[in-house]
């Protein structure tokens, strides 16, 4: 393994320059992901009205939303399709000859991205809360979990992509198997409804798969919506899927590189 | 002749399609999805409650299906049309704007009707089975009256989608960027759910501003009460006027365009 982090830390930085010129690109990108989350935040939000809805008010409603458009944006992970296409379109041979693993590229540009979109992101959600009113009751407890829980959440968002991505190594096209994903992290992961609303057999799959801890489990360890019980066997399960999902990244890319044999880049 | 020459179009894309045949795997589990999605997406909320704002399950599903409908309608022919002019790599990027600009037809007719897409046509199938679902949990016996009023208000949302796609087309002859089109495809989304499920302030922008709100709500309504024909006729009215005014935005932007080519 490579360790030249300071050629990581330099392209992280030209990386982020030029994603700041296409600003206002990415800003409608990240509109269009925000968007779902809305819908369903102003749907649920309408339903609660003055009573609760499974023991939640509107304004809590309101917070979960709020922080899971935060987390969404923070997590989000492209590498499913730009990693991909570096492999089918042959760039892959420039990088695997870099003095540096892959995995920094990848890096960098999700750092980049990161910051761009926050700028944009932050400033909408600031807006909502003003105009929203949401109600936060934070405890030391919320805030202390929910920095590793979202940093877990990213994690495992990111290699959990970098996998599926490396399956471009095989087939030609993945796109099959990304749409199902997006269906699922649309209804597990606690954009369609918090995982306290969904019926029991879909609440089930929201707890045993590992979409739930990539966006909604952050989301409901900040407002508070877990007891000590359901936030140990939370992190437990999170902990668990990102031991799986390294494991998975290892072997796809070790098996993956040695059979690559494009031409050209 | 018009006819004819939409019946040329589409065999020319069926052909086209054809062509691909990995595609219509993908195409078909994208629709499948997107059918589960949206009606799991409505179950999960009306499993916790029973109304919200007066809308109950099936008179919410009505706007689902009306919602996929016209989604479907516009990805048969209206969506592909303007996306090959003013889409991503259309042709007033890559200079061939020309060749269609001298075609003996109308060009605003050659530009909205010239690329189908037959796959639609399952969407189609998918949007008229939700709505044919919601009319009947919605247990109203349709005379003739609210059929008309369903069919009149869906041509009007029809024509006020059709007039949106066109003016933001029509912007490509000034900025290059698609930044508008993107805007409106994700704000459009918001239309799968009645515009009274949102907060009040959000309804006048999706009835005024944006009216997505007009294109899907108001046909549904129709099904489920009866629609006051005043509202009806004004809709129409609405319709024509967003129609007429797009048509003018696009023929300003041809007077504008300044041939990039040969």
């Amino acid at each position: 393994m490579n360790t030249n982090h300071q050629g990581g830390l330099a392209l992280i930085r030209a990386t982020w320059l030029s994603w700041m010129q296409h600003r206002s690109f990415f800003f409608i990108l990240a509109f269009g992901w925000m968007i779902q989350p809305l819908i369903f935040m102003f749907v649920w939000a309408t339903a609660a009205g003055d009573s609760t809805i499974g023991g939640l008010t509107r304004g809590e409603i309101v917070a979960y939303y709020l922080t899971l458009i935060l987390v969404n944006q923070i997590t989000y992970s492209q590498t499913n399709w730009t990693v991909g296409d570096l492999i089918r379109g042959g760039d892959m041979n420039r990088l695997l000859l870099l003095p540096l693993s892959p995995l920094y590229n990848t890096l960098a540009s999700e750092l980049a991205g990161k910051v761009v979109y926050l700028t944009f992101v932050l400033p909408i959600t600031v807006g909502l809360a003003l105009l929203l009113k949401p109600e936060f009751h934070l405890t030391a407890v919320s805030l202390l979990a929910f920095l590793p829980a979202l940093l877990f959440a990213w994690l495992l968002r990111f290699l959990w992509g970098y996998w599926l991505a490396l399956l471009a190594f095989w087939a030609a096209r993945a796109d099959a198997l990304l749409a199902v994903q997006d269906a699922l992290v649309f209804l597990l992961a606690g954009q369609a409804a918090p995982t306290l609303l969904l019926p029991p057999a879909l609440r089930l799959a929201a707890v045993i798969l590992p979409f739930r801890y990539m966006v909604g489990f952050p989301a409901e360890v900040l407002t508070g919506q877990l007891n000590s019980a359901q936030l140990t066997v939370g992190f437990a399960a999170q902990l668990g899927w990102l031991a799986v999902t390294i494991l998975l990244y290892q072997v796809m890319w070790r098996r993956g590189v040695r059979q690559y044999t494009a031409v050209g880049g | 002749m018009h006819l004819r020459l939409i019946r040329t179009f589409i065999s020319a894309s069926a052909q086209e399609e054809a062509a691909y045949r990995a595609n219509f795997f993908i195409s078909l589990l994208h629709s499948l999805l997107n059918f589960a999605t949206g009606l799991l997406g409505l179950g999960i909320v009306y499993g916790q409650v029973q109304t919200i704002q007066g809308w109950d399950y099936a008179s919410a599903l009505a706007v689902l299906g009306v919602y996929l409908t016209i989604s479907a309608l516009r990805g048969l022919m209206m969506g592909p049309s303007l996306d090959s002019l003013a889409g991503m790599d259309g042709e007033v990027w890559r200079g061939a704007f020309d060749f269609t600009l001298l075609r003996p037809v109308r060009t605003q007719f050659l530009v909205s009707v010239r690329k189908w897409r037959l796959f639609a046509l399952f969407d189609l199938l998918l949007g008229l089975l939700v709505l044919g679902t919601a009319v009947a949990r919605l247990q109203v016996t349709l005379s003739l009256y609210p059929l008309a009023a369903f069919l009149l208000a869906l041509a009007a949302g029809l024509l006020v989608l059709y007039a949106i796609l066109l003016a933001t087309a029509s912007l490509v002859f000034w900025d290059p960027g698609l930044m508008v089109g993107w805007v409106f495809n994700s704000v459009f989304q918001m239309a799968r759910y009645p515009v009274g499920m949102y907060p009040g302030w959000l309804r006048l922008i999706l009835t005024w501003i944006i009216p997505v709100g007009f294109i899907t709500t108001v046909p549904a309504a129709a099904l489920s009460e009866n629609l006051a024909w005043p509202l009806l006729a004004g809709g129409l009215a609405f319709a024509l006027a967003l129609f007429l005014a797009a048509s003018l935005l696009f023929r300003a932007g041809l007077r504008r365009y300044a041939s990039a080519s040969s």
